[in-house]
């Protein structure tokens, strides 16, 4: 155990890893919100619409979340240039994860779906809501509450795992940018090392505004780390 | 003329005929009670007249008025002059104490604010429970819940209150303290149908008993003559069972 630590050279390229960093959260960013838009339709097309609609994205869920992430990305990496579609790396990455995050947001936003309690709605009619006052005052901010740990949760899976499996196809987001540096002069435990630290940050970052986020909005008691 | 009246009123659930002609009238200021054994049909008759559970026959006047419950739109008219507490509070749990008095009176009925908060607050205190305006519903006892559903039902200013069981998923020691609140509404001259089955209650608040069975009220009278000198055998048979313990 004599490994001589030398963190100079990760210091000079610096900048990349964190132009690396802000990559990898955009693309967090992005796959969710367009995961959760996803999960949205899907959750209230499962409560709402007619069998074969609701078979349909059973099919879609099940499909996805029981297929790794890093194949779904493949089939678009590999396989659509196969039948003449050509997307860049960064395209292919994202549209795989947001495809992928929006089967789990369904089954997150169904599980908020079905929380809604029957008796609150009625509450709510008896009240004179309209149907349009129910959905804005009781059915939203309940399914919003009740799924609101799971989401703050499942973003930081996107964050982290989801967006390093870039790396595999050439984006150049936190990850990728680690393998590609360190394969210059061979730092890699350094890279890691620091690395491993930016992402703890960035997630830090991310739970902190989550917390504050989920605490003024909705009184949820979220856990940090 | 009767402020409320509701004759021979049908309801079904699917198949299933849960109403069958359902007839009573109650004046203005007056309380009657709804008393009968479980599945007799009690809370359908309160969720039919607030329009949750749809009328399939039968008509029901307030103040001489024919309320219509043929669509969404209509229903509001009955919706605006009666207002229900259910037997499990439905509080919305995502609001504090206040703002599940004030929602419906400032976004739907667009009332003037500040007369919204004072009167909320009268009404909390009513119940007594002026301290927990802040409270989440999860932050209360049954018996507090329950007092709150009360307030909210009354911060609309309905006109008629019907009440479900209201007691009953109560502990004994809160049963007391939601019952005072609603003696001091009988004492206000409050118009009510209150669904009980603690008969000593009953007795001293209902003016009138109106005892059902199967979908059907079988009986009524005041409460002295349906408890102790029953005319039908049902309501003898239910009386004796549920008065000797
Ligand atoms: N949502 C429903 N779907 C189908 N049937 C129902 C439904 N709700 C009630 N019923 C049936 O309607 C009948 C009357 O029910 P209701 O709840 O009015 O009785 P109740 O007199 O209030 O009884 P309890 O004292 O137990 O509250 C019962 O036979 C019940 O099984
Ligand atoms: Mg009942």
């Amino acid at each position: 155990m004599n490994y001589n630590f030398q963190f100079g050279v990760v210091w000079e390229n610096f900048p990349a890893l964190l132009e690396g960093a802000w990559l990898t959260f955009q693309l967090g960013c992005f796959a969710f919100a367009g995961g959760a838009l996803i999960g949205l339709v899907g959750a209230a097309l499962k409560t709402y619409a007619p069998w074969p609609i609701r078979f349909l994205v059973d099919c879609y869920v099940v499909f996805i979340t029981n297929t790794p992430a890093l194949i779904q990305i493949y089939f678009l990496y590999f396989g659509l240039p196969e039948v003449g579609v050509r997307w860049s790396n960064e395209a292919c990455l994202l549209i795989g994860l947001t495809l992928n995050a929006g089967a789990y947001l369904t089954l997150i936003l169904r599980a908020g779906f079905l929380s809604v309690r029957i008796t609150e709605i009625e509450a709510g009619q008896t009240l004179g809501m309209s149907l349009l006052q129910q959905v804005r005052y009781i059915i939203v901010p309940h399914i919003a509450k009740s799924i609101y740990p799971a989401l703050a949760n499942f973003f930081i899976v996107v964050l982290v795992m989801g967006t390093s499996v870039g790396a595999l196809i050439g984006v150049d987001e936190l990850t990728g940018q680690a393998i590609n540096l360190s394969s210059v002069n061979y730092r890699w435990l350094e890279y890691f090392t620091v690395v491993a630290g930016m992402y703890v940050v960035l997630t830090f970052i991310a739970s902190i505004g989550l917390a504050l986020l989920g605490r003024w909005a909705f009184r949820v008691k979220a856990r940090i780390f | 003329m009767a402020h409320l009246a509701v004759s021979d009123v049908r309801a079904s659930y699917g198949a299933l005929e849960v109403l069958k002609g359902i007839s009573f009238s109650i004046e203005k200021g007056e309380i009657a009670a709804l008393v009968g054994p479980s599945g007799s049909g009690k809370s359908t008759v309160l969720r039919a007249l607030m329009g949750l559970t749809p009328i399939t026959g039968g008509e029901v006047d307030i103040a001489g008025e024919t309320m219509n419950y043929s669509s969404a739109r209509e229903v509001r008219a009955a919706r605006d002059r009666m207002a229900i507490v259910f037997q499990q509070y439905n509080l919305f749990q995502n609001m504090t104490v206040m703002q599940n008095l004030t929602l419906a009176p400032l976004k739907i009925k667009n009332w003037d604010k500040a007369e919204v908060a004072s009167e909320a607050r009268r009404l909390l205190s009513l119940v007594g429970l002026a301290d927990k305006a802040d409270a989440f519903s999860d932050q209360l006892s049954g018996g507090q819940q329950q007092r709150v559903a009360l307030a909210r039902a009354l911060a609309l200013k309905p006109q008629i209150l019907l009440l479900d069981e209201v007691t009953s998923a109560l502990d004994p020691e809160l049963v007391n303290e939601v019952l005072d609140a609603i003696r001091k509404l009988a004492d206000e001259g409050m118009t009510m149908v209150i669904v009980s089955h603690e008969m000593a209650f009953v007795r001293e608040v209902a003016d009138k008993v109106a005892f059902m069975d199967a979908g059907q009220i079988v009986e009524t009278g005041t409460p002295a003559e349906l408890f102790d000198a029953p005319k039908t055998d049902r309501a003898r048979d239910f009386f004796s069972k549920i008065l000797r313990h």
